[in-house]
C-alpha cells in the first residue's frame, strides 16, 4: 500500500533525498519478496537445464547442480532407438512454419477485404467470425476426429495421422481473432493511399500487394509469431490426430516419452524438453514486443 | 465513404473460371465418394461449401468475398461444421462398435467371407512372377481338373501344355508357367501368410489359400437385403434386422459391426436424469469452476502485487526480466517440468520438503494436493502474462486521477482501493473473463500434469478428481479405448458449448469488440 503512495509521489519528489531507515527496511522486505518470487519463477527452468546436463541416471541424492556437467544426455537423445526425437523436432518446425505462412496469407487478405470493401453481409460475417472464434477447437475434438476419419477414407493425405490435417486445423483454429486484428490495423491505414493507387490504374490486388501489405508488416509479424508459437506448442490436437511414431510433433512425443520412460530416461527427457523450448525462446526474445501487443489486443493467451 | 469500385478484367475472370472449375470438379468427386459411403452429414456440409465457393467466384456481385473465399471455406469445414457435427453426434450412439455410416457397415459385413461346407476345395501350387511382386496359383479340384487362378480375374480351366502353361508333371501340375517360376514347398512355407491374404479369382468367386495343401472357394457370409432392410447370414440363414445401429437377430444375437444411428436425447437423460452420473458430474463442474476461478484470481493477484510493489524499486528491470522467465517456455514443457520436479521418487522437491517438514505431500494421488498442484502450476504459467498486462493497464491510468484523489485526502491504501483497483478491474474485466473461459477449458494443465487423476471410485464411466469437463470428454472419447463413447462425449461437449457461450455473452457486455465490428 505504501508502494502505491510512492508510485504517485515519486513523480513529484526527487529520488535524491537521503534514504530513511524506514525506507531501508521496506526495501529489504521488498527485495526479500522479490528473491522469493524469482526463485519460484526461475527454479523450474534452472532445474530442467541442470538435470539435462547431469550424466547420472538418477537424481536421487544428487545435487541441484551436477558435479560433472556433460552433454551425454543430448547425444543420447539424438541417437535414441526408442524414439525419433530429431524427426519430431523437424515435424514440429515444419508444421508450425507452414501453418504460419498459410495463416498470414489468409488473414491478411481477409482482414484487408473486411476493412476496405463494402458488401452485403459484411457485418453479419464479422459477427459470425467473432462468435465462432469463442469456441476453441478443443471443444469440438470428437467431431473433428470423426470428420477427419471420414475424409481420410476418401482422401488419404488429409485424414487422421497426417500433417496436412493438422496444419489446416491450426490455420483455421485462430483465424477469426487474427482476421479481426488485421482488419482493425488496416482500418488505421488511411484509405486515401488505396484510392490514389486505384486512380493511378492499379488493380485492387496490386494496391494490396504493393501499397497496403508493406505497411501492415507489424500486424503480420504479430500474427505470424503468435501463430507459430501456438502451432509449435500445441499438444491436444496433435495428440488426438497423430498416431504413428514418426509423425508425432515434439510436444506429443515428449509427453508420451515422459509418461512412459521417465524412470529410465530422466536425463534424456529433460534434454528433450530443453531442446524443444529453444525455438520458441529464440523467437520470443527479439519479438517479445509483438507477442505482447498481439496478446493485449486479442485478450487471449495462446 | 471508403467505397472502392472494383473492376475485374475479363482475362482474370477466365483464369478464375478455370481454377474454380478444377476445384469444383475435385469437390464433386469428393462429395460423390462421401455420399456413396453413406457419410451424409459431411457430404452435405461439403456440398454447401462448394456451392458457396462457386457462387462467390463466379458471380461478380460477390467479388469482394473472393478475398475471403478460401479462408471462409476452410473455416466452415474445420470450425463451423465440427460444432454442428458435435450436436449431431450427441444424439447418436456413435462409439466403439458404431463408428461407421450404415452403408459402410453393410459394405464391411458383405466383404466378410466364409468357407461353405459344400464349397469346392482345391490343392494348390504357387507360381511367383519374375519380379517377385505377384503370384498365380495352379489349382486342382476334386475331379482332377486344373485351373489357373490370378488375383482379380476369373479362374481359367486350362490343359497343361497349352498357351503359357507348360507341360504337366505326374500330379497334373505344370512344370513351367511363362513369366513365372514354380515355387517348391520349402519356398512357399515362408510366404504362406502373404499368400493366404490374397484373394485369387474374381469376386464373388474367390479362392483363398486355407492351409499348406488346400485352397478353398470362399463365399460372402452376409448379404444385405434392401427390400426388408436386413442382413442375411448366408451360412445359417439367420436374419439380422437393424435395432438402433446394431443388426440383431430374432433371438437377440448381434453382429459385431454396427453403424451410427439416431438415439434421441438418451445421452442427455443419462447424465441429467441418472443420479449415479449427475452427482459426480456436478462435483466435477464445481471443481472446474473453482479451478478456473482460482487460476485467474491468483495469477491476477500475483501479477498485480508484483507490479505495484516493485514499481519504484531500484533494479526493477532485472526483477521484471527474471519474473517473466516462465512465459516463453512452451506450456507442455513447463507442465512436464513441474510433473518431474514434484515426482515423489525422482524430483527434488520431495527430499527438501521431507528434510524440513518430515514428510512430503502426495501431489499425484491425494485429491487436495493434486488440485493444489494444478492450480499452482497454472499460476506459474500465467502470472507473467498478467504481470505484463497489469503493468500496461496501470500505466494507462492518467496521473490526474491520482492527483484528484490526493486532493480528496485519500491515503495510500485508500487510493489503491478506491482509485487504482476499480479502474484496473474495469480495464481488465474482458480479459479476466476471457482468461476464465480459457482456463475453464484448460485441458493441458489438467491432463498433462496428472491425467485428471486420482480416479473417483465407483463411477459409471471413468472420472477423476482433478478432471475438468474437457479432460473428462477427452478421456471418454480417446482414452478408455474399449468402451469409447463419442455420443456421450459429444453430449457433454454440448453442455460445455452452453457454458462457454454464457461466459462469452458476459464478456461481450464488458467489451467493445462488438462495437468494433461496425
Amino acid at each position: 500500500m505504501d508502494a502505491v503512495q510512492n508510485h504517485s509521489t515519486s513523480r513529484a519528489v526527487s529520488m535524491r533525498k537521503p534514504i530513511s531507515p524506514r525506507k531501508l527496511v521496506r526495501y529489504f522486505l521488498l527485495y526479500l519478496l522479490a528473491v522469493a518470487l524469482i526463485l519460484f519463477a526461475v527454479i523450474p527452468a534452472l532445474w530442467v537445464v541442470s538435470a539435462s546436463l547431469n550424466p547420472a541416471k538418477s537424481l536421487i541424492g544428487g545435487t541441484f547442480f551436477p558435479a560433472e556437467p556433460s552433454f551425454v544426455n543430448y547425444e543420447e537423445l539424438l541417437s535414441s532407438e526408442f524414439f525419433p526425437y530429431a524427426k519430431w523436432f523437424v515435424n514440429s518446425l515444419k508444421i508450425a512454419s507452414i501453418t504460419t505462412v498459410i495463416t498470414v496469407f489468409l488473414t491478411s487478405l481477409a482482414g484487408y477485404a473486411l476493412s476496405r470493401f463494402r458488401f452485403q453481409g459484411r457485418r453479419v460475417l464479422m459477427l459470425a467470425i467473432l462468435v465462432l472464434n469463442v469456441f476453441p477447437s478443443i471443444l469440438a475434438m470428437v467431431a473433428i476426429f470423426s470428420m477427419l476419419q471420414q475424409l481420410g477414407t476418401v482422401i488419404e493425405w488429409i485424414g487422421l495421422d497426417t500433417h496436412a490435417a493438422l496444419i489446416l486445423l491450426y490455420s483455421t483454429g485462430s483465424m477469426g481473432i487474427n482476421v479481426l486484428l488485421v482488419k482493425a490495423y488496416v482500418d488505421s491505414i488511411p484509405v486515401e493511399l488505396d484510392e490514389s493507387a486505384l486512380v493511378d490504374g492499379a488493380t485492387p490486388w496490386q494496391t494490396f500487394r504493393h501499397i497496403v501489405f508493406p505497411i501492415m508488416t507489424p500486424i503480420v509479424i504479430t500474427i505470424g509469431v503468435l501463430t507459430f508459437i501456438a502451432a509449435y506448442g500445441d499438444f491436444v490436437i496433435a495428440r488426438v490426430l497423430l498416431k504413428s511414431s514418426e509423425n508425432l510433433t515434439v510436444m506429443v512425443g515428449l509427453q508420451l516419452f515422459q509418461t512412459d520412460r521417465f524412470d529410465q530416461d530422466f536425463g534424456v527427457i529433460t534434454a528433450g524438453a530443453v531442446l524443444a523450448a529453444i525455438p520458441i525462446i529464440l523467437i520470443y526474445i527479439p519479438l517479445q514486443k509483438y507477442v505482447i501487443d498481439g496478446l493485449t489486443a486479442g485478450s487471449v493467451k495462446g | 465513404m471508403n467505397k472502392i469500385a472494383i473492376v475485374i478484367p475479363t482475362r482474370s475472370y477466365l483464369i478464375n473460371l478455370a481454377i474454380v472449375g478444377a476445384i469444383l470438379i475435385g469437390a464433386m468427386w469428393l462429395i460423390t465418394s462421401l455420399f456413396a459411403q453413406g457419410l451424409v452429414p459431411l457430404g452435405s456440409a461439403l456440398s454447401a461449401i462448394t456451392v458457396f465457393i462457386a457462387l462467390i467466384y463466379l458471380r461478380r456481385k460477390f467479388t469482394p468475398l473472393r478475398w475471403l473465399g478460401i479462408g471462409l471455406a476452410l473455416a466452415m469445414l474445420f470450425t463451423l461444421y465440427p460444432l454442428f457435427y458435435t450436436l449431431y453426434i450427441s444424439v447418436t450412439n456413435m462409439g466403439s462398435g458404431h463408428l461407421m455410416a450404415k452403408q459402410q457397415a453393410i459394405n464391411r459385413l458383405e466383404s466378410e467371407l466364409y468357407l461353405p461346407e459344400s464349397g469346392a476345395t482345391y490343392s494348390w501350387t504357387a507360381f511367383q512372377s519374375a519380379d517377385g511382386a505377384s503370384y498365380v496359383l495352379w489349382l486342382i479340384d476334386a475331379d482332377g481338373t486344373g485351373y489357373l487362378a490370378r488375383p482379380g480375374s476369373p479362374l481359367e480351366a486350362v490343359t497343361p501344355g497349352t498357351g503359357i502353361v507348360g507341360a504337366a508333371d505326374e500330379n497334373n501340375i505344370p512344370l513351367t508357367l511363362e513369366g513365372y517360376e514354380r515355387l517348391p514347398l520349402n519356398r512357399t512355407v515362408p510366404i504362406i501368410t502373404q499368400l493366404s491374404a490374397i484373394d485369387f479369382g474374381e469376386a464373388p468367386n474367390t479362392v483363398r489359400v486355407s492351409s499348406l495343401r488346400e485352397a478353398a472357394a470362399l463365399q460372402p457370409k452376409y448379404r444385405y437385403d434392401a427390400a426388408q432392410d436386413a442382413i442375411i447370414d448366408q451360412e445359417t440363414g439367420e436374419i439380422y434386422r437393424p435395432v438402433e445401429g446394431t443388426f440383431t437377430s430374432e433371438s437377440g444375437e448381434e453382429l459385431p459391426i454396427g453403424y451410427i444411428d439416431y438415439i434421441g436425447a438418451r445421452h442427455f437423460q443419462n447424465f441429467l436424469g441418472n443420479e449415479g452420473f449427475r452427482e459426480p458430474l456436478l462435483a466435477m463442474l464445481m471443481w472446474n469452476i473453482t479451478f478456473a476461478f482460482c487460476s485467474v484470481f491468483f495469477s491476477f493477484c500475483v501479477g498485480l502485487i508484483v507490479t505495484i510493489l516493485f514499481e519504484n524499486l531500484p533494479g526493477k528491470r532485472v526483477i521484471r526480466a527474471l519474473l517473466i522467465i516462465p512465459w516463453p517456455i512452451p506450456v507442455l514443457i513447463s507442465i512436464l517440468i513441474w510433473r518431474s520436479m514434484l515426482n515423489p521418487d525422482l524430483g527434488f522437491v520431495a527430499p527438501i520438503l521431507e528434510s524440513i517438514f518430515g514428510s512430503s505431500p502426495d501431489w499425484f494421488s491425494n485429491v487436495g494436493w493434486t488440485r493444489l498442484a494444478v492450480v499452482m502450476v497454472n499460476v506459474w504459467l500465467s502470472y507473467p502474462y498478467f504481470y505484463v498486462i497489469t503493468a500496461g493497464a496501470i500505466r494507462s491510468i492518467p496521473g490526474e486521477i491520482y492527483d484528484a484523489a490526493l486532493v480528496d485526502g485519500a491515503s495510500g491504501w485508500g487510493k489503491f482501493y478506491h482509485v487504482t483497483l476499480p479502474l484496473l478491474l474495469r480495464i481488465m474485466m474482458p480479459l479476466l473473463i476471457a482468461s476464465f473461459t480459457f482456463n475453464f477449458n484448460n485441458f493441458n494443465v489438467i491432463y498433462i500434469f496428472n491425467f485428471g487423476l486420482p480416479p473417483m471410485p465407483n463411477t459409471i464411466v471413468p472420472m477423476g478428481y482433478s478432471d475438468i469437463l474437457i479432460s473428462f470428454v477427452y478421456r471418454l472419447a480417446f482414452v478408455t479405448s474399449n468402451v469409447t463413447n463419442y455420443g456421450l462425449a459429444a453430449a457433454i461437449t454440448v453442455l460445455l458449448f452452453l457454458l462457454v457461450a454464457g461466459l462469452v455473452i458476459i464478456q461481450l457486455r464488458f467489451t467493445k469488440a462488438l462495437k468494433e465490428t461496425a
